[in-house]
């Protein structure tokens, strides 16, 4: 991780000395304003979204919530610029619903009528809020089912009303949670590329890659990715600090389990109403939308077009995911270990990775690939007379290097988890009757842990899946992914030709809100 | 279907070794951003005149970084990009080397490098696409555009995009910086709203009412109107007219789809083989009439639904010139914020 960041520092710092920083100072300032705004907007819509249906599904009981308990994390399955892209054609003039305003009023263009520019940026923080809420909802959700309710009960015998008990006693007690939820959000709207480029919003990801890609600044564009990693390792320390006080308060045992209010008449349907729009507009339009599109241009272009491009992402898949569940498993049997080679403190750091836009990644990566490289087909040409070629830069090796790095973090906490709740009885069992390490981690790590694995594996796979902006600067040149296919049609406005591999993505996304369902919501935070 | 399948299946095996160090004599390895419709019946026409067999990796933005990362040991032979910053931008980071076939000469001086680092292979020019119910002009200039009359009525995508770029560079060749500088302030002030979206997009504009005039390059109107996958392009197209801007003037502004040979290309022979045939008559056609460009050898005719569109003369601004000044429009980009939209 330490590889790609130095490297932008070293060439940042190069620029500044050759006096090229013209660009910082002109584009920066708007990078920054656009970039914060978008940050705050999705972070308060998402806090508020996530925190009244979290509250609602947790506190009270209306028609349908078993439901929409488990359905309220579907929109975690619709990547941002999916969620861009059906969202421009539903509200577009094309799309069914400016349709439905012409053909009701009789109106021709939109001179004759007013509809809100969702090309905006207002309008991206809208669209992005409305997929990625599930971060605060699922920690909100899992604090609410920790917290116990005794307080809730005691404001309510005291005769508050549940209004006032939630801004009393719900909101403030719940604001760790919401900071947990709302950074990892800000962080997605960070990484994102494909929407922001979308929707015109000049964001610091699409600037970095409007200077690297179209105007060939190699050193103006590390200069925003160092500002960009700055920027992100604030938002860390905020949630560290929320974090903190969440140990804290999971920490008490007094449990009361809450209790679920009954709400009648239009209270039950407000809160059925609430969790429905949310449902719909996260995940029913987008998914509508790339359905309906896909089946409208179902022509074997698009089948074929979605196999050579699945076949790929899947390999990617699922060779980017078990190197990452393996260097996660590593991770945690160190972190959980009497000590290993690495210091904790390292592998604090290295989980630190997916907080890096895949963007930044990829303009960190590609020239010191380019140079080892080099160097490696030097030394073998020297030694053996032979050039291997573009092993690292010109292979899937370099994707899953930034994979291993983006995602760590989701399959080191899973495992990291999984121990914790095992224990070391085991272990240590083992450890006196005289077995090595690899014993003990054939013999007693990979069976016990064998779902943790299994799960953290379908977490990565997916993530791979969704990636789109490191994939699409680092793939083998030839090689196109889902996402990749999917980005490019939609950039020369040909977006319902990849309706398919689209709906592809989404499909795949699912799996592990289907798996989560099971054992119950929450792996994901 | 199953032909797709097991080529991916085999592009899968291959994932993981490295490029294929393909050297052999007859082959030509080609690292394109043109897209796999265009370029096949090319590619096919090569192989039956040449014998040679072409490698094609359909790569999309950042190709010239790649490039430039895998140094001596790319296997790149030939580069087929779009858009003459591409095409300097190559040059000036070494990535070149001269083409040496005589077929050169087919190409106007204006659309090639006086060292031969890269060549024009297809025209597009950037034109107005106007509203056809709400635009009466037959002839406009580029100068036109900062005139009160458009005030709310344009629309283009990003002015950091490429096309952009080339079209404000060659502003500032033609009429110098400062009065690019006032013209792209007018013009900024005169778009009906904040630039987004790509080139179709913009005609999508046209139709939906909220544009009167767009900047497009020409041939989308030929992808639109033929688009059978999703054929309500074909009314985004038919909402609107082609105008050549400064047809009777100076000319209007092109810009070039090209190619060079690789500085470490390891079968340079073929790739100058190539070019050769990118060049000739029947390849040219092949430009013309499967993307509606406009062929770069001038005894080439376009295709009959271009002309149907007007006629170009080409603004005869050498390209070299024009991306002498492309640092300044990407400047001018920034410091007007160009793409915040109209601040008056």
């Amino acid at each position: 991780m330490g590889l790609p960041v130095l490297w932008l520092a070293a060439g940042a710092i190069d620029a500044a000395l050759a006096g090229s920083n013209g660009l910082s100072a002109t584009m920066l300032p708007t990078a920054l304003r656009e970039t914060a705004l978008l940050m705050a907007w999705v972070g308060a819509i998402t806090s508020v979204l996530g925190l009244v249906s979290a509250w609602l599904v947790t506190h009270y009981s209306f028609p349908l919530r078993r439901l929409f308990e488990w359905a309220l994390i579907l929109p975690l399955a619709v990547p941002t610029y999916l969620a861009a892209y059906t969202y421009v054609e539903f509200l577009d003039f094309t799309g069914p619903i400016q349709q439905a305003v012409r053909a009701l009023t009789g109106a021709a263009t939109l001179r004759d009528y007013w509809f809100p520019n969702i090309r905006t940026n207002t309008g991206a923080a809208i669209v992005l809020s409305l997929v990625l809420y599930p971060y605060v909802y699922v920690a909100c959700r899992a604090f609410f089912l920790m917290q116990s309710a005794s307080l809730n009960i005691a404001a309510r015998t005291l005769g508050a009303s549940g209004l006032r008990t939630f801004f009393s006693i719900t909101l403030p007690l719940s604001r760790p949670a919401i900071v947990v939820g709302a950074t990892l959000a800000m962080m997605e709207v960070v990484n994102d590329l494909g929407a922001v480029q979308y929707f015109g919003v000049n964001s610091l990801t699409a600037i970095i890659y409007s200077t690297w890609i179209n105007r060939g600044n190699f050193g103006g564009a590390a200069q925003l990715a160092v500002t960009i990693v700055l920027i992100i390792g604030v938002l860390i320390l905020a949630e560290q600090w929320a974090r903190r006080n969440r140990v804290y308060l999971s920490s008490r045992d007094s449990r009361v389990p809450p209790v679920r209010e009954a709400l009648r008449g239009a209270r039950a349907w407000g809160a059925f109403g609430f969790c429905a729009l949310l449902l719909v507009a996260g995940f029913g339009i987008p998914f509508g939308q790339l359905t309906y599109s896909a089946l409208r241009t179902l022509r074997p272009e698009a089948v074929a077009l979605t196999i050579s491009a699945g076949v790929p992402t899947i390999m990617l898949g699922c060779v980017g995911g078990l190197l990452t569940v393996a260097i996660g498993l590593f991770a945690a049997r160190q972190s959980n270990g009497p000590g290993g080679p690495v210091p904790r403190g390292a592998i604090r750091l290295a989980t630190l990775g997916y907080a890096i836009p895949g963007t930044v990644l990829a303009l960190g990566l590609l020239q010191p690939l380019g140079l080892a490289d080099l160097w490696i087909n030097r030394a073998t040409m020297a030694a053996f007379d032979w050039r291997p070629g573009l092993i690292l830069s010109g292979s899937m090796i370099a994707l899953c290097y930034v994979y291993a790095i983006r995602f760590l973090a989701v399959s080191h906490s899973t495992l990291d988890a999984a121990m914790r709740k095992r224990g070391r009885s085991m272990l240590d069992a083992g450890s006196v009757l005289g077995a090595s390490r690899w014993r003990l981690l054939w013999r007693i790590d990979l069976p016990t842990l064998s779902p943790a694995i299994l799960s953290a594996a379908t977490l990565v796979f997916v993530e791979i899946v969704k990636e789109l902006p490191a994939t699409l600067l680092l793939r083998p040149l030839g090689i196109d992914t889902l996402a990749t296919v999917v980005f490019a049609r939609a950039n020369v406005s040909l977006f319902a030709e990849a309706a398919l591999p689209a709906l592809a993505i989404v499909l795949i996304g699912l799996i592990p809100v289907v798996l989560a369902t099971r054992p119950g919501i929450g792996r994901k935070v | 279907m199953k032909a797709t399948l097991l080529a991916s299946l085999l592009v899968g095996t291959t994932l993981f070794t490295a490029v294929p160090a393909f050297a052999q004599s007859g082959e030509v390895n080609i690292y394109s951003y043109r897209e796999q419709a265009l370029l096949q019946p090319l590619l096919d026409g090569f192989a039956e005149e040449t014998g040679i067999r072409a490698n094609v990796l359909y790569a999309g933005d950042g190709l010239l970084e790649r490039l430039e990362a895998e140094g001596e040991l790319s296997p790149a032979d030939v580069v087929l990009t779009v858009d003459i910053g591409n095409l300097v931008g190559a040059e000036e980071r070494g990535l070149t080397q001269p083409i040496t076939t005589d077929a050169l000469e087919r190409v106007p001086a204006a659309f090639r490098d006086s060292d031969g680092a890269w060549t024009a292979l297809s025209l597009r020019a950037r034109v107005f696409y106007v509203s056809k119910d709400r635009v009466d002009a037959e002839t406009l200039t580029y100068a036109d555009l900062a005139t009160e009359e458009w005030d709310g009525r344009i629309c283009t995508r990003p002015g950091d995009h490429v096309y952009n770029i080339g079209l404000i560079a060659q502003r500032i060749a033609a009429t110098g910086l400062e009065e690019t500088r006032e013209w792209l302030t007018a013009v900024r002030d005169n778009l009906a709203f904040a630039p987004t979206g790509n080139d179709r997009g913009q005609v999508k504009s046209i139709l939906d009412g909220t544009c009167d005039l767009a900047i497009v390059n020409t041939y989308y109107m030929g992808a639109m109107l033929n688009n059978e996958a999703e054929p309500e392009q074909k009314d985004w197209a038919n909402a609107a007219r082609i105008v050549y801007p400064d047809a009777e003037g100076e000319g209007t502004q092109v810009n070039v789809a090209g190619g060079f040979i690789a500085a470490h290309a390891p079968n340079a022979a073929n790739a100058n083989a190539l070019i050769e045939y990118l060049l000739s008559d029947e390849a040219q056609q092949i430009y013309a009439d499967t993307n509606y460009e406009y062929p770069v050898v001038p005894s080439v005719s376009p295709a009959e639904l271009t002309l149907s569109w007007g006629t170009l003369n080409a603004s005869q601004i050498p390209l070299e010139e024009v991306a002498a000044h492309r640092a300044e429009a990407a400047q001018l980009v920034d410091e007007l914020r160009f793409n915040e939209g109209p601040q008056d």
